[in-house]
């Protein structure tokens, strides 16, 4: 991201400096004044019309209240770096846009929320911003933008006027604006000059001219503001205005041709050596045009030509802008007089603007000049490789680099094509090319050689981690810190995109492995390195992977906030939901289905599927089909559950060494699934087959014998696990049931019941509720004895009665079931047996009494009752209660 | 496809080489440049390329092949 402060970011913000012969043309303003009643105004005229002119003048002597100037450029057809851009210009020209709208960190694609909260903010403003875009042709293919900032118009009401520039309509649906009323539109029959708007402007500059001179001179141009300009400059020096006039209307060149090379040919042979050899850049400065002439005399002919309106217009900080227009025609000049010499500009201009550390607009004149070794070289030596995998550059680096020549050799265009190929997770040619760029690193203690030590590294830490193997990544990255101690402090703490991703891939590696110790580490120091667009994603993908950990050691509320901390950044960062990494979702359906919270576990689930990561991330793809797995055992269809793991286990992601933990959930799974459908012997032996690792997978392992009757090899299990205060309270739970269960088929009741006592009290904090329901028929049995315990634990005695172990049994006797309760219904359901009222049930739910009401309604339905007392007894015959 | 495109006045030598993969010859008043056109994205391409040096297209047509 460029800083505030880039020159050329500023140029792109200002609003365009008018210069002192500029006509003002009351017609054109009342136009103006007109737009300021509806939402949207086009300016629309060809090249040289005189649109910028037009609306900056306005702005700067009319001052219609707060406005935003941006200059639209090519790379803004991206819409997240089009409205990172606007959002940019917004607070640039002190609109003061609240954070909590954030700013989009992906270029394809904005999340639709971000645009809904800056409508809306835009929406309740007391007064109107104008927001200018100029050049807008430039993103005129662009149909997202347009859609997009129809729908901002659409839904900012009275607080937005958008003013469009453009050299041709933009693909907004102009008809409805029109038919509304809703559209000024001026366009080149509106900005062609008139006759005695010519007359004018020749005045200005001090030219004596008849009106008769001033109306054929209208007629020649057709108006054109260009033209007129450029004829003024070339009359100004010549010796006969009127009759260079004459000459000019006798003459059949066209306009721009004949006028720019007069105006050319009247300057001395210096000034136009500078302007055809500066044409090869939209932006100048008096050092770089140095460069680029091979002279020292820029400054002064830069300023000679601004005093002369020809040509430049300042923009600050000492840079200058040349006219698109003349640039493109001075270009074809240049190709004439030079020919062969663009390359060779080219190649300075970018050595030029790397030195001045301007790495983004460097890039593309290495790339022109047809130098690979050297805009690789670039990128490779500004630490800035990382901005290839992630950021807003990404998609226009990777297509600058796509255009790179096969011929181009070197540790740096292999590092490019290495990174390029690992991004789209193409490891084996990734890896070949990173391998050749290895053999050739450059030697030597110098910044360079680090620096593409360091890129070299890290791209073996997102090698590795796609691979799925963490001691390469650990290794890489101790390489990475080793050539990173060799670089100077700021030169690396100005990218921290690059070591966020490489954090994250480390912690993600380490995850994979199962040292969840040192990925905790390792991804909270992603999620610390430096906050910012260009490590949003980073953050996102940390934040959901820690979620993952806590989730897995067993503690809920940790895994909650942690997932809800990465949906919270990928909604800042406007990463749409089919960029995110899904890993949170996942995390927040596995915590709702501890709690057999099933509709909401299911919506988690879809939108976890709907990310581009379930197709292409190893863990979050076998998660969720884990999880989908355990939705099938909740909703008592045990066999579904068990052909999914199946489909699972038949087409194995690709990944070079095996995750312990990852098949140890395979196992736990596949053995509840067993469990769920009276088969504890399968369970047992899937156990068999797969050496359990971690607590969670002992408890269920010793859960899986208890119910094939080997209760001393289920109590020997669980006696070996490690000290209590290092679980969770989800492994905790599990393994107190389990113990519970065992100790009661041995004939211990009594101590049976203290454990479940245990049980039911580490459990309550979280509502976990699915451990009991999965428990089997004894616990009930054992609850039926202490009526106590219902009396204590009605979060978990609604929902322990309709068992999905059972519920098979049920389906084959009579009559159909009736439409499952939500767990809220239950809830209400069970109050309502206690003969609780409406109020005081709504008290002990902390939900308002009209949802109590629309709850028994449900009911009631559901239950084909008429009355509570019904309601309760149908229940009671049904067994819900 | 084969186009002609009309562009109003005489352009000069130089300019006709920012068209280089067009034949060109000069009508009264105009200047007639003709060839092969790729496909649509050239032909767009073309207009803005005109638009960009500030010439006027008065007619474009595409030739019978």
């Amino acid at each position: 991201m460029t800083p505030d402060g880039d020159p050329v970011l500023a140029a792109r913000l200002a609003v365009p400096a008018v210069p002192g012969t500029f006509v003002r043309r009351d017609r054109l303003v009342e136009q103006l004044a007109e737009g300021a009643h509806g939402p949207l105004t086009l300016v629309n005229g060809p090249a040289g019309a005189g649109k910028t002119l037009l609306v900056a003048d306005w702005i700067t002597a009319y001052e219609p209240g707060a406005v935003a100037w941006l200059t639209v450029e090519p790379q803004d057809s991206a819409p997240g770096v089009f409205w990172s851009y606007v959002l940019h210009a917004f607070r640039h020209h002190g609109v003061a846009l609240p954070d909590d709208i954030g700013s989009p960190a992906r270029p394809g694609e904005v999340d639709h929320s971000l645009l809904a909260r800056l409508a809306a903010w835009l929406n309740a403003r007391d007064s109107r911003v104008t927001l200018v875009l100029d050049e807008f042709d430039r993103v005129a293919g662009a149909a997202a933008v347009a859609d997009e900032l129809h729908f901002v118009l659409r839904h900012a009401g009275d607080g937005l006027r958008l003013v469009i520039i453009s050299r041709t309509e933009p693909l907004l649906p102009l008809y409805r604006y029109r038919a509304a009323g809703e559209l000024v539109d001026i366009r080149a029959d509106d900005l062609a000059f008139r006759a005695e708007e010519t007359s004018a402007l020749v005045d200005r500059h001090g030219l004596p001219l008849s009106a008769e001179a001033a109306r054929v001179l209208t007629e020649r141009t057709e108006g054109w503001a260009a033209g007129l300009r450029l004829c003024t400059l070339a009359a100004q020096r010549a010796a006969d205005p009127e009759s260079f006039l004459k000459d000019f209307e006798a003459g059949h060149s066209t306009v721009a041709d004949f006028l720019l090379g007069e105006v050319l040919r009247a300057h001395p042979a210096q000034t136009q050596d500078l302007l055809l050899r500066t044409s090869i850049l939209e932006e100048t400065h008096p050092d770089l045009a140095n460069a680029l002439t091979g002279r020292d005399d820029a400054e002064p002919i830069l300023e000679e030509l601004q005093r002369a309106n020809a040509f430049v217009e300042p923009i600050g900080h000492s840079w200058y802008r040349l006219h698109p227009l003349f640039a493109e025609i001075l270009r074809v000049h240049l190709r004439v007089r030079h020919p062969g010499l663009e390359p060779e500009l080219h190649r300075t201009a970018a050595e030029w603007l790397s030195r001045a550390g301007l790495l983004d607009e460097a890039l593309p004149h290495a790339a022109d000049a047809g130098d690979w070794e050297l805009a690789a070289a670039e990128l490779i030596d500004h630490l800035a490789i990382g901005r290839l995998l992630t950021g807003l550059a990404a998609e226009r680096l990777d297509g600058l680099f796509a255009r790179m020549a096969p011929e181009a050799s070197g540790p740096a265009p292999d590092l490019v094509r290495a990174a390029r190929e690992l991004a789209r997770h193409d490891v084996d040619r990734g890896v070949t090319y990173l391998r050749r760029a290895e053999e050739n690193l450059p030697g030597g203690g110098t910044d360079d050689a680090a620096a593409a030590r360091l890129s070299c590294a890290v791209l073996r830490v997102l090698a590795a981690r796609v691979a799925g193997s963490a001691d390469l990544a650990e290794t890489a990255a101790r390489d990475a810190a080793e050539a990173e101690r060799a670089l100077p402090a700021d030169q690396v703490e100005r990218h921290p995109e690059l070591t966020a991703r490489m954090l994250t891939d480390l912690g993600s590696a380490q995850l994979w492995a199962g040292r969840f110790d040192a990925a905790g580490a390792t991804l909270s120091a992603a999620v610390d390195a430096a906050q910012g667009r260009s490590t949003a994603f980073a953050r996102h993908e940390a934040l959901g992977r820690l979620a993952l950990i806590d989730f897995l050691h067993g503690r809920p509320g940790r895994a909650e906030a942690h997932a809800r901390g990465a949906i919270a950044e990928a909604e800042q960062s406007g990463l749409p939901v089919s960029e995110r990494t899904g890993m949170a979702q996942l995390v927040l359906a596995a915590v709702a289905i501890d709690r057999d919270d099933l509709t909401p576990a299911q919506g988690h689930l879809d939108q976890a599927a709907a990310t581009s990561a379930a197709s292409r991330d190893p863990v979050v793809a076998v998660e969720l089909a884990i999880l989908r797995s355990r939705m099938l055992v909740a909703r008592g269809d045990p066999r579904a559950a068990l052909l999914a793991l199946d489909d699972m286990a038949k087409q194995p992601l690709v990944f070079a060494e095996p995750s312990p933990w990852v098949s140890d959930r395979i196992a736990m799974a596949t053995a509840a699934a067993h469990l769920a459908d009276g088969d504890p012997k399968a369970a047992v032996k899937v156990f068999e087959e797969q050496r359990s690792h971690s607590p969670e997978s002992l408890a269920a392992e010793a859960r899986a014998r208890v119910a094939a009757g080997d209760r001393e090899r289920a109590l020997g299990i669980l006696d070996e696990l490690p000290e209590p205060q290092d679980r969770g309270p989800v492994i905790e739970v599990w393994v107190l049931l389990t113990r519970a269960q065992a100790v009661d088929a041995l004939g211990d009741a009594a101590a049976a019941e203290s454990l479940v006592l245990r049980a039911l009290t580490a459990a309550r904090p979280h509502h976990l509720r699915r451990p009991f329901l999965e428990a089997g028929p004894w616990l009930r049995r054992l609850m039926l004895h202490r009526p106590s315990l219902a009396r204590e634990h009605a979060w978990l005695t609604s929902t322990l009665s309709p068992q999905p172990a059972a519920s098979r049994q049920r389906d084959e006797s009579v009559g159909p079931s009736p439409e499952p309760l939500s767990t809220r219904e239950r809830d209400v359901l069970e109050r309502l047996a206690q003969l609780m009222s409406t109020e005081e049930i709504a008290a002990d739910l902390h939900l308002s009494v009209n949802t109590v009401k629309t709850h028994l309604k449900s009911i009631y339905r559901k239950l084909s009752a008429t009355r509570r007392g019904e309601a309760v007894r149908r229940a009671r015959e049904l067994g819900l209660l | 496809m084969r186009y002609e495109i009309r562009v109003d006045g005489e352009m000069s030598d130089e300019l006709t080489t920012a068209f280089p993969e067009l034949d060109t010859f000069v009508a009264p008043c105009q200047t007639v440049l003709y060839g092969k056109v790729d496909d649509e994205a050239h032909l767009y391409g073309l207009l803005i390329r005109f638009q960009s040096l500030g010439l006027r297209v008065a007619e474009f047509r595409r030739l019978p092949e």
